[in-house]
């Protein structure tokens, strides 16, 4: 009764945003196909800036100036990337990465939101707990000093899991994109970001117990009508999404919404780090672009030049953090 | 009762294929069979595989040995015996390829790129003692494995495509040869081996793999070797995968970096503060 409810209420969404079900490609067993290569880049913020406090969506017009604005302000960043010294000297090149190495995508979500987060209402970040905040200064502390070790750096830096992919996905600095491969018993997720996969079974599957921690948390998935839902939990205490901890249930939902159009809702509930859930949505974009093998720990020469620049800095005596990216200063 | 109707199908069409192959007069329910197109449903190589024995360790024949950790793992750490899974028992080296070949068996620990957790290529990734995950869709055939969660996409539907470079895994196209899932894998790196005892390659290798379940439960896994760079002519792999059966059998994740990091960093390491295990403790 409640799936079938859940049916109704879905099919009326979809009717009211002007989709029609019959754009949807089925699979032979009847379920919206999901397959196929999406790319979730997208400029839309993920936070709704203070300019459109009370703002929930933009017109085309809006939406228009705001991506001319964001060209723009690449442009004059790219415009100083090689200046060698000086207060701007670092720019566009900040330890390595210039406008080049960025693929950030040049649109908003075709959702026309102001933000990427839906809940809390005001498109805001809801407050860190307590808790949250001081496991937050110790992981920063650990990121601003000479690595003592390669534990020092956070996930990503080790390659062991993706800045943007997740759980969940959200459009970062490169390698937006993810390929679903799609049978009747699992939805598998491949991301480009570090080369790496979800396997989620569609019948609930059944839940890990809770001593085993998995890195990317265990994920189950479910059909609720129309839409896909994935419930993952049994994080890692280093698997920080935007400062959750181990105790973050994640819910995603997957909709296709025409042969275009993937929608991607996901809600972070972690009641130890947040003080209230929230959630996201964006709609990830149908692309025939192929996955490249992102092989980012066999190329990862950064991390043994961070350790052997520390060990010579401490054999010389020196205090210097000047080779740290200004996001971990 | 759902397993055995799935087996009795795969049997039928497995004799069906072969039969319709050869030419062969059979009985009237099984003409049936051929007669009717034959679904990916029946051909299915769905689930979770691995396969058994120590060929990871060496392809060749080889008795059981040390390692450079049984100083520490002791009766744990040692390889374990096997028997050749090459074709004729040995592989046909080039004369200075076997001379390489050999030469990378000293501190093969140091020089083997899995041991560094690098992605290992195909057909090593295959007899890995992982388990591996097959999905099976009509334009892609997606095959997960658990070691380093490392992946490949067989694409069914672009024949005659080509990588726009190489990669670990290289490049997949998939077709069908009656029951038998033929996958022609080109553009690999030339850095990995096919196991820990220095069997190596060029950037010339191409690696043709021939999945062919031989009942519900088994996979006749075969795959030919062509490298002019290194090898006198072709050669051939041949060994079963086993599916697991295990009622909560799943690829959990084995990811690799956090233990090769203790071989590739040790020594860059200070005495260390911070989180390192999983459970928060320090070591």
């Amino acid at each position: 009764m409640k799936r079938n409810l859940s049916i109704i209420l879905s099919t009326i969404a979809v009717s009211a945003s002007g989709i029609s079900l019959a754009d949807v490609p089925i699979t032979s067993w009847g379920k919206p196909s999901l397959q196929g290569n999406w790319d979730f880049a997208t400029v839309t913020p993920f936070q709704r800036p203070a300019a459109f406090a009370d703002q929930e969506f933009l017109s085309e017009d809006e939406i228009a100036e705001y991506e001319e604005a964001v060209r723009a302000g690449r442009a004059v960043n790219a415009s100083r990337e090689f200046a060698a010294s000086g207060e701007e000297s670092q720019g566009d090149v900040d330890v390595g990465y210039n406008s080049f190495y960025l693929d950030q995508g040049t649109t908003m979500s075709t959702t026309r939101r102001t933000s990427q987060l839906i809940y809390p209402i005001n498109g805001r970040m809801p407050p860190a707990t307590e808790a949250a905040k001081e496991a937050g200064a110790y992981f920063r502390a650990l990121q601003s000093r000479s690595p003592l070790g390669p534990e020092d750096r956070n996930a990503f830096d080790r390659c062991i899991l993706g800045f943007n992919a997740g759980p969940p996905m959200r459009s970062g600095a490169y390698n937006n994109m993810m390929q679903l491969i799609q049978t009747e018993g699992y939805v598998v997720i491949q991301t480009e970001m570090v080369n790496d996969h979800r396997i989620i079974p569609t019948n609930g599957g059944t839940a890990l117990p809770n001593n085993m921690r998995l890195w990317k948390g265990d994920s189950r998935g479910e059909w609720e009508g129309e839409t896909f839902v994935v419930t993952t939990t049994n994080f890692t205490h280093l698997s920080r999404f935007s400062g959750t901890g181990e105790s973050m249930t994640l819910t995603e939902r997957f909709t296709r919404l025409d042969e275009d159009r993937l929608e991607y809702e996901y809600t972070v509930d972690d009641p130890e780090s947040f003080e209230d859930k929230w959630t996201a949505v964006v709609e990830m974009q149908n692309t025939e672009a192929d996955l490249f093998e992102y092989a980012c720990h066999e190329g990862n020469y950064a991390m043994p030049l961070m350790l052997s620049g520390a060990r010579k800095q401490e054999a010389n005596g020196e205090e210097d953090d000047t080779w740290l990216p200004s996001w971990s200063r | 009762m759902h397993l055995k109707i799935a087996t009795l199908l795969a049997v039928l069409s497995l004799l069906a294929a072969s039969c319709s192959e050869e030419n062969i007069e059979v009985s009237v329910e099984i003409n049936t069979a051929a007669d009717s197109p034959v679904s990916t449903t029946e051909l299915s190589l769905d689930g979770i595989w691995q396969a058994i024995g120590s060929a990871s360790w060496n392809l060749e024949g080889h008795t059981a040995s040390k390692t450079p950790v049984t100083r520490v793992l002791g009766a744990l750490g040692g390889i374990p015996a096997g028997m050749s899974v090459v074709e004729g028992g040995e592989i046909p080296y080039l004369p200075a390829a076997l001379e390489q070949r050999n030469a990378n068996l000293e501190n093969w620990n140091e020089k083997d790129s899995v041991a560094k957790c690098y992605i290992p290529g195909i057909p090593r990734l295959t007899y890995m003692p992982f388990p591996l995950q097959i999905f099976q869709t009509e334009s892609k055939i997606f095959m997960a494995y658990e070691f380093g969660g490392n992946s490949r996409t067989i694409h069914m539907d672009r024949p005659g495509t080509s990588a726009p470079l190489p990669s670990w895994m290289g490049y997949s196209l998939g077709h069908w040869e009656g029951n038998t899932l033929v996958v022609d894998v080109s553009s690999q790196m030339a850095e990995t081996w096919f196991d820990s005892a220095g069997n190596f390659h060029s950037g010339a290798l191409h690696v043709e793999e021939r999945y062919t379940p031989i009942d519900a439960n088994h996979i006749e896994y075969e795959a030919t070797i062509t490298d002019p760079d290194v090898f006198s002519r072709s050669w051939k792999i041949k060994l079963p995968l086993y599916r697991r059966l295990e009622e909560s059998a799943r690829l959990l994740e084995y990811k690799c970096v956090e233990f090769a990091e203790d071989l590739l960093y040790d020594h860059l390491r200070k005495g260390y503060e911070g989180p390192k295990n999983l459970d928060g403790s320090v070591n």
